[in-house]
């Protein structure tokens, strides 16, 4: 009797399982169902997806997270930079287009591109007459002047970059910002002027040939001053955009709607289609793509990419893989190897690293080819000026080449091998394993290495950012990765190759590298003189001197594999994002 | 009775002292003691690109520069008094600032609170009633098939993870068959009825873990109880079975039971974390988690002093029910 129902137990369990799996695998097939018309794979990468102009619907995003602020002077996130264009209009922007032109600079709140005089170190701007805040009140220079002046307040604002603070002449240098006395301070910053209520001008310290790729950033969107709240204004920033806050419960939903005196004529790159825009934070990861895919909501925000769980669900599935694509992020993942840690110092040591890298295993840590293309240059191909080389075999020999790895160790007086530290964030699963595929691919020619890992919220500010506590832990290795503010060789080099960019917390040139040719090619780029032309080139020739120096492990030119919702009109890849567009998009 | 209330709630206010105190030793003069500065301290309050003059800035703004105890002090004197920070005005209970999210704590706190209170308590009126019910039925028919099964089922409610059975709750529920779909919280006084439905799965998910629990805690109890002489008293006296059983098994089995539960529920008012984290839902253990991935300290010792007072309470609520339950038990 006890054997029977033993018996019926188990099979009745079995019987449910397999129901289960049924289910599953019809639901699947359901969803498999091949269509012959319709988007293809990548296709957001070159093409605008379901163009529409109709108007109506709720487009829902999640976040795994939160913005580092919705305040536009105070946000340093890519993400937040493409969704605020919704709300905030700077003097410049990125033309709204797939391919090659969506890193193309276009004047937003500007009527042109700043006129150049007094050698490089004046930038004028006309603004656009009557163009409008979400009240009604017309936006004037001063209230673009105010805008940059109160990211000068650190304490404030303390997110945003930190670029006009370093550019800007007359009294930037000692300027505290307008919520410290204000009655002296607002308005006192003597770095821009101006002389009328459509012109604002711009006095520079030294001259930057990439300033109008400076003033693109969210830092130039209009601010009212009576209108500025310091530290609350994120919950209610005063809109520009074609979309203006309705309510934000912070860190928990963003709800926006559009904004009544906002003019299409004024802003050819942004559009008001959808009736409202919803945003939910802190959402599980995971469940935001089995939202994604069942409809419920029609973004991930983080434009990053779908987790490892949905990327196989999607691209198991021809269906769903139509309504996918692959671009280039814009980010590159590699290893900064430091100068100053021995004998990493010597640049044989650090050669011997390049070689003995096994390319693939580390691509494999990062997702293999769907994850990023094998990283041959310290420059990715989304930077103007970039070419293909391959000084190390990354691509003609991915799996390393132990042999030449073994002569670079004798160059360096090192042939049995040294030891050294690799540090990585350990909350980060793709640098754990890097870090490991690393450790093991250096330990087949004699370089030992212990592995370190960090908190990534204080990577950069307390450990790999602190040249001090990478040299007494001897982290000769540290993983990284960078995107570049503006998508050309300075915007790219400058933090992470120039020798006047290391600082003792938060260094992002954690190699250390002080190369005077690097240096004196990244101050030839901004100078007077420099034509687009001439900072391609050189772009490049920083490039080739990095790799040189070998003070970069390049890994992966990083992609994101995003899924495009059917239910979004007007979807395609913006360049310089490295995501979908937020600010054109509509609802079907 | 209302003495040892007073003097309980006197007792509170120390504990609570030596939890902020050892916390901030956590986060402020650990650091310290390993070698930290100021200036290394600093960094983490300024964003991702800060000069060295906004570094310095801060240090000075918080006062990493003065004595642990005068910072300490200041933290104290903020709860009780209130403090200015960035020119905004943080009233009393002022449990420090977020210089990462740019406001108080706790309205960021409080904000959360109806959540993890919604979870938890509706979790907590289906664990009692499930898994008590679950627990005296299984003690009753001890042997039977639905003693076996109801308790087979609650070992794998127990080794389940919330995080496993909230997955799938969702996998099935609101995708698969969207009987619940896009769950979300929705505020009771916004709508009840969305409240509720919204709040169905995780309440079932968190109770499923701690009904199994307390069904073979009180399967124990019960199974205890009923040997004891006065049952077998009681019955011999001719009291009906649901008077022997509910009367005088089950109120001298709960005492462990109720101990438990005001532990647990205590817990859970701190935040419930893994339901919170798997079902998106913005109560405390969300906050808790969001503090800690940011490393956001005045939030961590925040959500921490008010996990503690939670705790506390309903261990004063919990000491009170004894008497209730024991009339041996008197304060």
């Amino acid at each position: 009797m006890m054997r029977r129902m033993r018996i019926g137990v188990t099979a009745t369990c079995a019987a449910a399982v397999l129901v289960l799996a049924a289910c599953s695998s019809s639901s699947s097939s359901s969803s498999s169902t091949t269509t012959t018309s319709g988007p293809s794979f990548n296709e957001g990468v070159t093409s605008v997806i379901n163009p529409s102009t109709a108007k109506g619907g709720t487009i829902t995003y999640d976040d795994s997270s939160v913005f580092d602020s919705t305040d536009p002077g105070n946000t340093y996130y890519a993400h937040v930079w493409n969704f605020s264009r919704l709300y905030a209009t700077p003097l410049m922007t990125y033309t709204s287009t797939p391919g090659a032109g969506g890193n193309d600079l276009v004047p937003a709140l500007a009527t042109a591109p700043g006129v150049v005089s007094d050698n490089g170190l004046t930038w004028t701007y006309t603004i656009k007459p009557n163009v409008k805040f979400e009240d009604g009140t017309t936006v004037t220079s001063a209230d673009v002047k105010y805008a940059v002046e109160r990211t000068f307040d650190r304490t404030v604002l303390p997110n945003g970059p930190s670029y006009f603070q370093v550019l800007l002449g007359g009294n930037a240098a000692t300027y505290p910002g307008p919520y410290k006395d204000r009655s002296k301070n607002i308005m006192g910053l003597t770095a821009i002027t101006t002389p009328n209520p459509t012109t604002v001008v711009f006095h520079l310290a030294k001259p930057f040939a990439d300033f109008d790729y400076v003033v693109a950033i969210p830092q130039t969107a209009p601010v009212p001053p009576d209108k500025d709240t310091g530290a609350n204004y994120q919950l209610h920033p005063i809109s520009t955009g074609p979309y203006e806050f309705q309510s934000y419960a912070l860190n928990k939903q963003l709800t926006l709607v559009p904004n009544p005196n906002w003019n299409p004529a004024d802003d050819p790159e942004a559009s008001q289609l959808a009736s409202k825009i919803v945003v939910n934070f802190n959402v599980n990861a995971d469940d935001i793509d089995n939202r994604l895919l069942a409809g419920d909501i029609q973004m991930d925000i983080a434009g990053t990419g779908v987790q490892a769980a949905a990327r196989a669900r999607i691209l198991s599935s021809p269906s769903l893989t139509k309504q996918a694509d692959d671009p280039l992020s814009g980010f590159m993942w590699f290893f900064y190897i430091n100068t100053k840690v021995a004998p990493l110092n010597n640049v044989a040591c650090r050669r011997a690293i390049e070689y003995a890298a096994n390319k693939i295993t580390l691509q494999d840590a990062y997702g293999g080819s769907v994850g990023g293309d094998l990283a041959s240059t310290a420059m990715p191909p989304t930077v103007i000026g970039y070419q293909s080389f391959d000084m190390y075999e990354a691509l003609s020999k991915p799996n390393g080449d132990p042999t030449m790895a073994k002569q670079e160790l004798t160059a360096c007086g090192q042939p049995n091998g040294f030891t050294t530290g690799i540090a990585y964030r350990s909350d980060r699963p793709k640098e754990v394993a890097a870090a490991t595929a690393l450790q093991a691919a250096l330990a087949t020619v004699g370089i030992k290495t212990t592995l370190h890992g960090y908190p990534s919220g204080t990577y950069y500010s307390n450990f790999a950012g602190s040249p001090a506590y990478v040299h007494s832990h001897d982290l000769g290795i540290d993983i990284g990765g960078w995107a570049p503010d503006w998508p050309d060789g300075f915007g790219w080099f400058d933090e992470i190759a120039n020798g006047n960019a290391i600082v003792p917390a938060g260094n992002t040139n954690i190699e250390e590298l002080n190369d005077p040719v690097v240096n004196n090619y990244l101050a030839e780029m901004e100078s007077a003189s420099s034509t687009s032309a001439l900072r391609a080139m050189l772009a490049n020739e920083i490039d080739h001197q990095v790799m040189s120096d070998a003070v970069m492990l390049p890994i992966v030119y990083a992609k994101s594999l995003l899924y495009r919702s059917p239910a979004l009109t007007n979807i395609y890849v913006q360049k310089y994002y490295g995501m979908y567009n937020y600010a054109v998009l509509g609802t079907s | 009775m209302v003495t040892f209330i007073i003097r309980r709630l006197i007792g509170t206010v120390f504990i609570l002292l030596l939890v902020a105190a050892i916390t901030f030793a956590i986060f402020f003069l650990l650091p310290r003691l390993a070698g930290e500065t100021a200036y290394g301290l600093a960094t983490q309050y300024v964003g991702r690109n800060p000069t060295p003059a906004a570094v310095h800035q801060m240090e000075q703004t918080l006062g990493f520069n003065e004595p642990l105890y005068v910072q300490f002090g200041r933290y104290i004197k903020a709860i009780v008094a209130g403090e200015h920070y960035q020119g905004q005005w943080c009233g009393p209970p002022c449990l420090g600032y977020s210089f990462k999210n740019q406001q108080p704590v706790w309205p960021q706190m409080i904000s959360d609170v109806p959540v993890t209170l919604s979870i938890a308590i509706g979790a907590a009126v289906l664990w009692l009633i499930g898994g008590v019910t679950i627990g005296v039925i299984s003690a009753l028919k001890r042997g039977t098939i639905f003693d076996r099964l109801s308790m087979s089922v609650a070992l794998a409610g127990v080794s389940l993870p919330v995080f496993f059975t909230g997955l799938i709750a969702l996998e099935l529920f609101s995708y698969k068959w969207p009987i619940f779909p896009n769950v979300q919280y929705v505020a009771i006084t916004q709508n009840p009825y969305l409240w509720a439905k919204n709040l169905v799965l995780p309440w079932i998910v968190l109770a499923f873990l701690y009904a199994a629990l307390y069904a073979r805690l009180t399967r124990a109890g019960m199974l205890e109880t009923l040997n004891e002489d006065y049952i077998r008293t009681a019955r011999a006296k001719g009291l009906r079975e649901r008077t022997v059983i509910i009367k005088h098994a089950l109120r001298a089995a709960l005492t462990p039971i109720v101990t438990i539960f005001g532990l647990d529920l205590g817990l859970l008012l701190g935040g419930a974390i893994l339901t919170e984290v798997t079902f998106s839902m913005h109560g405390l253990g969300l906050f808790t988690v969001e503090a800690i991935n940011n490393q956001d300290f005045p939030e961590i010792m925040g959500v921490t002093l008010l996990a503690a007072f939670f705790i506390i309470i309903a261990n004063l609520i919990v000491d009170i029910l004894y008497s209730v339950l024991d009339p041996r038990v008197r304060y």
